[in-house]
């Protein structure tokens, strides 16, 4: 197997007493578009900073292309960034932005310097905007100009500091794809760093889900979204019902649990259910857009109440008692949804969409 | 017809204007005036027109009083721009506790007599001043080593007296410094020095010209420091004009090398605006 691109190992760092990030071990592999993903406060930028050579670690150590780079100043590593209000040089012009590295560097001729920046441009598609100042761009138009300006020291790895934050919903959603179609066509390694987990599922190749300083998970977009670690991951990736349930009974590949008065069987997958042993409590998680509401009777399935019924566009949002617990059910109109208020209703589900977990790190009322 | 709403919404205006009416204009016109007018022997102001006090500027001995003036206060800039960017520079960067604490010590001088300070020179600086005290103590120097009464003593005690201007003008410039423009610039690959260079100092321009200005023209002006610690062998703007109005009993000449003096200003303001509207660039690219 090739070499990974960045490897982390063991780096710790501390802003005083407080332990920001805790024994960060994972490798960066040559190509992929990695996502650090996680609340705010989680230490996600400071590892970006960290690899950037922005904060010095407190230990461990960061290896490019297999050699140490931790004592490395941010200019004499292969590492660009893209900074979280773009940080474009307000007296400089774009392409003089654009040239910035390569001049600092005297790494070519201002000849040789045309073209390229003209490519860069290009791929950014700001093409013709040489002279604009960065105060004349937009929001978008400075995010592609930043990105052109790191990508133009040709680094090994890219790194995105939050940069769609400061754009509205729309354009967000139109750069999202953009980075990810730009990040194939530069075949440049991407750090991205984000609190926004439908960006991190859109672009990424694989997620780091990070809280209070540690990993929680690290996998692609599907690992994560279906098979979470942990109550952390299931509760930050997507919206679920998290219920404390009974487990019954263990078999091969299922556990038999008890919610209420309803008794179910949940499949056992990669990580669902392990740690959790029959007589004990555990956490069921389940997707809210995985379930589906029946007004007939159907096997392995909670019974209870419509409490509320919101309707969102295509989307319906119920509330359903069950004997006691709420759980909300977010299911796309059909025929069948003709239940109101009051009506005994059975919620089902698809497999992929539950998990059971070890009650270990359950905090009530507090687990974002 | 009246607008009283107009009126209303203006209101608020009315007492800067009077203000800067009766104690800006007022005095200002009466001194353009003055300065077109004659004295006769007693040195009472006559109501006659003249062009001669503004011939007499172009005096040479007059002409060499503007130089005096000019490279006094020019050098003044620089002397405490050199001086306080760095001062400025780290004070920007300390933690908001020493930060506040450092800015506190850079005011602090103006809580006590600016005469004060400047006798404080001359105990520093005289022949019999502390530094020459210690000097021959240790047997540095033979003799006295003269410091005092010539146009670098002046230089020191206007640089020194006027330095905080410098320091306050260039702190908020640096303050104002987006901390990311520094880290993209090393992320880019610059070096601190070259970042210095094309970022810090071209965004910082504002605050350097503004810092000269604020220094340049207190010290066309300023006419004690020159009594005190130049012994009056350089003649300065300021003393020129404080001696035509007490000594020499003539204000029409005084007043004209009044306006030449705002003229100076004028011209150094021109500059400063030309530079600050100006597209700044590094000196580097």
């Amino acid at each position: 197997m090739q070499e990974p691109l960045l490897q982390l190992k063991k780096l710790n760092k501390y802003y005083g007493s407080s332990h920001i990030l805790k024994d960060i071990t994972f490798d960066i592999n040559y190509g992929e578009f990695l996502t650090l993903l996680g609340p705010s406060g989680c230490g996600k930028t400071t590892l970006l900073r960290c690899i950037a050579g922005l904060e010095a670690i407190d230990s461990g150590d960061i290896l490019l292309n297999g050699a140490s780079i931790k004592d490395l100043a941010p200019n004499k590593r292969n590492i660009n960034t893209v900074f979280q209000n773009y940080a474009l040089f307000p007296h400089l012009n774009v392409y003089d932005n654009v040239a910035y590295g390569p001049r600092v560097k005297k790494s070519m001729s201002e000849k040789e310097l045309k073209t390229r920046v003209a490519d860069f441009l290009e791929l950014v598609q700001m093409s013709g905007y040489e002279k604009r100042m960065p105060h004349q761009l937009s929001g978008g138009q400075r995010q592609r100009i930043a990105i052109a300006r790191a990508l133009i020291n040709e680094p090994d790895i890219l790194l995105l500091d939050e940069p769609l934050g400061a754009l509205d919903l729309k354009l967000r959603k139109y750069m999202q794809t953009e980075l990810a179609h730009l990040q194939k066509k530069a075949k440049t390694t991407f750090v991205y760093v984000t609190h926004d987990q439908e960006e991190a599922l859109n672009m990424s190749d694989r997620i780091v889900v990070i809280n209070k300083g540690e990993i929680q998970q690290l996998g692609n977009p599907r690992e994560i979204y279906n098979n979470p670690k942990n109550l952390f991951v299931a509760d930050f990736i997507g919206d679920r019902n998290i219920k404390k349930v009974k487990v019954l009974e263990k078999n091969n590949n299922y556990f038999r649990i008890k919610l209420g008065s309803s008794i179910i069987d949940i499949k056992c997958s990669d990580y669902a259910g392990g740690g959790c042993n029959p007589g004990e409590t555990a956490i069921l998680a389940i997707h809210m857009d995985k379930m589906k509401i029946s007004c007939t009777e159907i096997p392995n399935s909670f019974s209870g109440e419509v409490m509320s019924v919101h309707y969102a566009g295509s989307q319906i949002r119920s509330e359903v008692n069950v004997d006691g617990e709420i759980v909300t059910v977010i299911e796309y109109q059909n025929n069948n949804s003709d239940y109101n208020i009051g009506d005994k209703v059975y919620i089902s589900w698809e497999e992929s969409g539950a998990v059971l977990l070890p009650l270990e790190d359950y905090v009530e009322g507090s687990n974002v | 017809m009246f607008n009283l709403k107009k009126i209303k919404q203006n209101a608020p205006a009315v007492p800067i204007f009077v203000w800067t009416g009766l104690l800006v204009g007022i005095p200002l016109i009466y001194v353009v005036v003055l300065s077109f007018l004659s004295r006769d022997n007693l040195g009472n102001v006559v109501f006659e027109f003249t062009l001669e006090n503004y011939k007499r500027i172009f005096d040479p001995v007059y002409l060499k009083v503007f130089y005096n003036s000019f490279l006094l206060a020019a050098l003044t800039g620089l002397i405490t721009l050199f001086i306080g960017y760095p001062v400025a520079y780290f004070t920007a960067n300390l933690e908001p506790k020493r930060r506040s604490l450092a800015m506190g010590l850079i005011i602090l001088p103006f809580w006590i007599s600016s005469l004060l300070r400047i006798y404080g020179w001359i105990i520093l600086l005289g022949n019999k001043g502390l530094i020459n005290n210690l000097l021959l103590k240790f047997n540095i120097i033979k003799e006295p080593l003269i410091m005092m009464y010539n146009f670098g003593t002046t230089l020191v005690g206007t640089a020194y007296m006027l330095i905080p201007f410098m320091i306050i003008a260039l702190f908020n410039s640096v303050d104002k410094l987006d901390r990311s423009l520094l880290e993209a610039s090393y992320d880019l690959g610059a070096s601190k020095w070259k970042t210095f260079f094309n970022i810090t100092l071209p965004l910082t321009m504002p605050g350097i010209a503004g810092g000269f200005i604020l220094v340049f023209i207190p010290s066309l002006g300023l006419f004690f420091i020159s009594d005190l610690l130049g012994g009056g062998k350089n003649v300065f703007l300021g003393n020129l004009i404080n001696a035509q109005v007490t000594k020499g009993r003539n204000k029409p000449l005084a007043a004209a090398f009044s306006v030449g003096m705002i003229v100076l200003v004028l011209i150094v303001l021109y500059i400063y605006n030309r530079i600050t509207k100006d597209k700044k660039e590094g000196l580097f690219l």
